[in-house]
């Protein structure tokens, strides 16, 4: 009898083994790949940022915390770290404000809410590259949509360069960046509209509260936990701007809207892999930060446990 | 006015409002691939000429390679679709299903992944690339791009393993089914509509990715469309926007179609990736 406990005992041991063995197979494939592909270059982009490396000044030295003393008193790339920031708070901001809109409208219950709810999603559908130059050709100087409707309807007497000048041209950044993307923003605030109780307005509604006061005392208090999970992502996103201004202004005029993913990029077009190296190290900390602060902020690591 | 009656004024206003925004630069686009003169708004002089040589040119003049890249960009988003979601499939089944050690740990890690800036790996894997003769073909891009989607897959694929009851796995296996036979005849045809919602939007990621087809394709044999489009040159100097424009309708059509057919899934993957932590 005990023998027989003990063999069904070991059996259970042996399943329980062979289940774990199981598990790791079946992970092993997303382990080695991102491991691989992902973990491993960016440890060997830290190991890079020590040493000096360009290709058309050999020979490779290692030279320790060499190129983060150049990182410190470049100028240029201090300011394409502050635009980067600038542009994170100013879009992020823009894309909330315009997603909650969209959102707020689409939830009504009208006729042609289906038709509405795809057309806000065309944006979020075409690929960035292919906005980008779009909007490009919108800002055209000479022929461009914007300048033809802003001369026509008075708003100016002249053409503006729109991509010339590092204001008008940094605008123009956020303005197509938010058209792309208030989209997403608009879907993660429809779903959590989605989750309040009718029940509240019409309560509401008895009470005699207004429009304003529904959306500012029901609506966007209950939206906090999704508006927060929706900050975090665009934020770590727009940090990370590239595709976007590489086409719209490739940085210019005269550096003044390079983010830093550019700034980094363009050190190693420009054959300096351990400076551009050492950009990217940066980059990743100041993400970093910013993700470790909004999940402080936002309490998410209960989430992500749950 | 009433209260009702406001809303449906906002609401038409609003709607109205959202149809300008989101249109007017997708039908600018289509406008000017149409154009026999891009720049027909500079002067009155310049007439809006309907034409479909951008079309014809970009479909037919092989030195601009626009189908070569779109090719290109349908092969290697194709491939990283079958295999990312496969791999997430089985890795997301592991952990909805089976206990083990280290677990949370693996997770977290893969899902850390998703917010590193790609600028911070595309240097050393260039130099990954250079050094396996990688440069310039589709595997450069496809094994990256697999692990780019990682974290995305296997969120929005947990998220949906874990809605389903464990009775189902334990019906099949008292069946005398082993776990990878209820993975496949089970599990996976019960979550068609996760497994299609993630697959949809790993192909538009794909699809879209630009940084990493800039630093590792240099010509058409590799090259996807996004980087094609970016780096569009005429053939006599100019900017031919006509030709352009015409590339990013080929290009961007069918996505947006795509888009609009499966709506519902695209909006379930989305939710489900960042709501449900």
């Amino acid at each position: 009898m005990k023998q027989g406990y003990r063999s069904i005992y070991r059996g259970l041991h042996k399943y329980k083994a062979s289940e774990e063995r199981l598990a790791y197979l079946l992970l092993a494939p997303v382990v080695i790949l991102v491991g691989g592909l992902i973990l491993f270059p960016v440890i060997g982009t830290f190991v890079s940022s020590l040493y000096k490396n360009i290709t058309f000044l050999p020979p490779v030295k290692f030279i320790g915390l060499g190129n983060y003393k150049k990182l410190f008193t470049d100028v240029h790339f201090w300011h394409s770290t502050y635009i980067t920031i600038l542009f994170a708070i100013v879009a992020v901001f823009c894309e909330t404000a315009l997603g909650m809109f969209y959102a707020v409208v689409i939830n009504e219950k009208f006729r042609l809410r289906g038709l509405m709810r795809a057309i806000v999603l065309i944006p979020w559908a075409i690929p960035t590259i292919i906005s980008a130059r779009t909007w490009q050709l919108i800002y055209n100087y000479n022929y461009g949509l914007l300048n033809y409707l802003f001369v026509h309807f008075h708003l100016s007497h002249h053409a503006i360069n729109w991509l010339g000048t590092s204001t008008s041209a940094f605008s123009s950044i956020v303005v197509a960046d938010v058209w792309k993307t208030a989209p997403f923003m608009a879907i993660l605030f429809l779903a959590g509209l989605q989750a309040i109780p009718e029940s509240l307005y019409e309560a509401a509604r008895v009470d005699g509260a207004s429009l304003s006061q529904q959306f500012w005392r029901i609506t966007l208090p209950l939206l906090r936990p999704v508006i927060v999970i929706a900050l975090i992502f665009r934020t770590i996103d727009s940090l990370r701007i590239f595709d976007l201004i590489y086409v719209l202004t490739g940085g210019g005029p005269g550096g003044s809207t390079s983010s830093i993913s550019i700034y980094g990029f363009k050190a190693y077009i420009l054959g300096d892999f351990g400076y551009g190296s050492t950009v990217s190290v940066f980059t990743f900390f100041v993400i970093l930060i910013f993700t470790i602060f909004y999940l402080k902020a936002g309490r998410f690591q209960q989430g992500l446990k749950k | 006015m009433s209260d009702k009656r406001k809303k449906q004024l906002l609401v038409w206003i609003g709607s109205i409002a959202i149809a300008l925004i989101c249109l007017i630069p997708f039908i600018w686009m289509i406008v000017i691939s149409f154009s026999k003169h891009p720049d027909f708004l500079a002067s009155n002089k310049i007439p809006y000429i309907f034409t479909l040589k951008n079309y014809v040119e970009v479909i037919t003049t092989h030195d601009l390679h626009v189908m070569d890249y779109f090719k290109n960009s349908l092969v290697i988003a194709t491939i990283v679709t079958i295999i990312a979601v496969a791999i997430a499939s089985f890795a997301g089944y592991a952990v909805s299903r089976i206990k083990f050690r280290g677990k949370t740990s693996i997770i977290l890690g893969v899902l850390a992944v998703s917010m590193f800036p790609q600028i911070s790996i595309v240097g050393y894997l260039f130099k990954i690339m250079t050094k396996i003769h990688w440069i310039n073909t589709y595997q450069a891009l496809i094994f990256p791009y697999i692990a780019w989607v990682m974290p995305i897959s296997l969120w929005i694929l947990i998220s949906y393993f874990m809605q389903l009851p464990t009775d189902l796995d334990e019906a099949a296996m008292v069946d005398g089914a082993n776990r990878i036979q209820t993975l496949l005849r089970v599990i996976i045809p019960i979550s068609a509509p996760g497994i299609f919602s993630t697959s949809l939007l790993v192909f538009i990621s794909a699809f879209n990715e630009f940084m990493f087809a800039l630093m590792l394709t240099s010509d058409f044999h590799a090259r996807t469309i996004p980087v094609g489009i970016a780096l569009f040159q005429g053939l006599h100097g100019e900017i031919p926007w006509g030709q352009i424009m015409a590339s990013s309708a080929i290009a961007s059509v069918p996505l947006v179609i795509l888009t609009l057919v499966f709506q519902r899934y695209i909006v379930q993957g989305l939710t489900a990736g960042a709501l449900k932590g």
